[in-house]
């Protein structure tokens, strides 16, 4: 029998580093909803200023649609990158999948009789799994 | 054969998988309610409509960053999470073990590379803390979950966001870069729910990610080099070839339609050029969005079926070490245990 021990990089946490890591992250999560929460005033009174006002006013940037060039190129960007990953991750898939489908084949089918195999080293059968010895 | 196979975790990354899984899982539905509006209305209104679906987002995207900073923060300060982190930077053996599974799948190679192995078998002590997906996996989701949680705080704070962009149409671009940056994440999700619930010899969920190494039996009672993984002597469950079938379309059509729906729908609710509507809309598109939802549902349950496992295991060996203890003998290995209890190596 191995014990953890024995394999340093499965070592458990300590209960210290754990409740320390936890009060830093819920201290960074309440902080980040004071930042993201506490100085809000009153824009979302004026996103709802219909925007369709003739001959501009507050709303008629809409207009316009995003006329920031760098966030232009970060959304192209990220499309980009979507595109590559998603075939990327599509080929994971059909490998994995395949794979699978030549372990599945190594495997036993559901139900083969395993009696025979297990009279040879006079074991009985443990739900038919794993057990009775008959080798491969 | 142990269904165990090769347990690796400890109790604290069993547990944070799973709270991170169930964060990012309602994350996706909430946030991808509102991107794919057209094709979820379905989703946004079970969840409360506009309103309901962005204070969920909110809540979980606050937990999100908890979470974050209490693994980052456990890494740094912890010896146990310094020693990992050489662990999970892939190298030579990861292109390798990609290479080897592409071979295998070509019927070139006999078996997967030990860096992409997911039955160990009798080889477990071959296997490395994760695989070469696995370190794909922790590098994705590392840079992605840090993007998202900076880029959702700035969105979340409308002072922000009003200073950095100084009309509202690119402050909406921005909200779609969030978006459209999730969606990788989405994907990748999609495969990771394929890959550990589908694989035949630990369907429908692979227990590794939910039972903690402490409470995987090994046996070391023979010096002999194993030959094999030994993953011949398991039998094929019933239902893997109809539902592996289905799930692995279920996926492939979820991950297409989202990638599809990502380039088209952007425009919610401002398109970066004003143009009336939101993109092609059909059914087609509508039900393969769906079905990514459904696999994503699917990934929800069997995140939760692992930890059943757990606590189902957990009881199975305090029942066990019970009698044991009292008369003092061997606990029994044949007929008489759990699935899982079996010999990890059949002498």
């Amino acid at each position: 029998m191995t014990t953890e021990e024995d394999l340093p990089d499965v070592n458990g946490y300590s209960r210290v580093s754990v409740l320390v890591s936890a009060v830093v992250g819920l201290a960074v999560a309440a902080l980040a909803v004071v930042w993201a929460q506490g100085f809000r005033i009153g824009y979302e009174s004026l996103y709802r200023v219909n925007p369709s006002v003739e001959g501009g006013g507050i709303g008629s940037d809409w207009v316009f649609g995003n006329t920031i060039p760098a966030l232009d190129f970060l959304i192209a960007l990220i499309h980009a990158a979507d595109v590559i990953m998603g075939a990327f991750i599509l080929v994971m898939v059909f490998i994995h999948w395949a794979a699978f489908q030549r372990l599945a084949g190594q495997m036993r089918d559901p139900g083969e009789d395993v009696s025979e195999a297990v009279a040879a080293d006079g074991g009985s059968p443990a739900r038919g799994e794993g057990q009775g010895g008959d080798g491969a | 054969m142990s269904n165990l196979d090769h347990g690796k975790f400890t109790r604290v990354t069993t547990l944070f998988h799973s709270l991170l899984g169930l964060d990012v899982f309602l994350l996706f539905f909430t946030g991808y309610a509102i991107m794919f509006n057209d094709e979820l209305w379905w989703m946004l209104t079970l969840m409360g409509g506009a309103s309901g679906v962005t204070a969920i987002h909110r809540i979980t995207g606050i937990g999100l960053v908890a979470l974050v900073v209490f693994w980052i923060t456990l890494q740094l300060i912890s010896s146990t999470g310094r020693s990992n982190f050489s662990k999970i930077i892939p190298g030579k053996e990861d292109i390798d073990a990609f290479i080897q599974d592409i071979q295998f799948v070509l019927g070139r190679a006999d078996e997967r590379h030990p860096s992409a192995r997911q039955f160990a078998g009798y080889k477990a002590d071959e296997v490395p803390l994760l695989s070469y997906i696995g370190k794909g996996v922790v590098a994705i989701f590392s840079i992605e979950l840090t993007l998202l949680a900076i880029s959702g705080l700035l969105i979340w704070s409308k002072t922000g966001l009003a200073a950095m962009f100084q009309t509202k149409a690119a402050a909406m671009a921005f909200v779609t870069f969030h978006g459209l940056l999730g969606v990788i994440m989405l994907m990748g999700v999609m495969f990771h729910i394929f890959e550990h619930g589908m694989h035949p010899a630990f369907y429908p969920v692979e227990t590794k990610a939910f039972i903690p190494r402490s409470m995987v039996p090994e046996h070391h009672d023979d010096d002999e080099e194993p030959d094999t993984t030994g993953i011949e002597r398991l039998s094929l469950s019933p239902s893997w070839r109809t539902v592996s079938t289905v799930f692995g379309a279920m996926t492939v059509i979820g991950i297409v339609s989202v990638l599809i729906g990502s380039i088209f729908d952007e425009g919610y609710p401002v398109p970066r050029e004003l143009a009336i509507g939101g993109g092609p809309s059909s059914i087609l598109l509508t039900v393969g969005i769906n079905l990514g939802m459904v696999v994503l549902g699917v990934g929800l349950v069997l995140s939760m079926y692992g930890n059943v496992l757990r606590i189902r295991w957990e009881q199975q060996l305090e029942r066990d070490e019970r009698p044991a203890a009292a008369d003092g003998g061997e606990p029994q290995t044949d007929g008489g245990q759990p699935e899982g209890r079996q010999k990890l190596r059949i002498a």
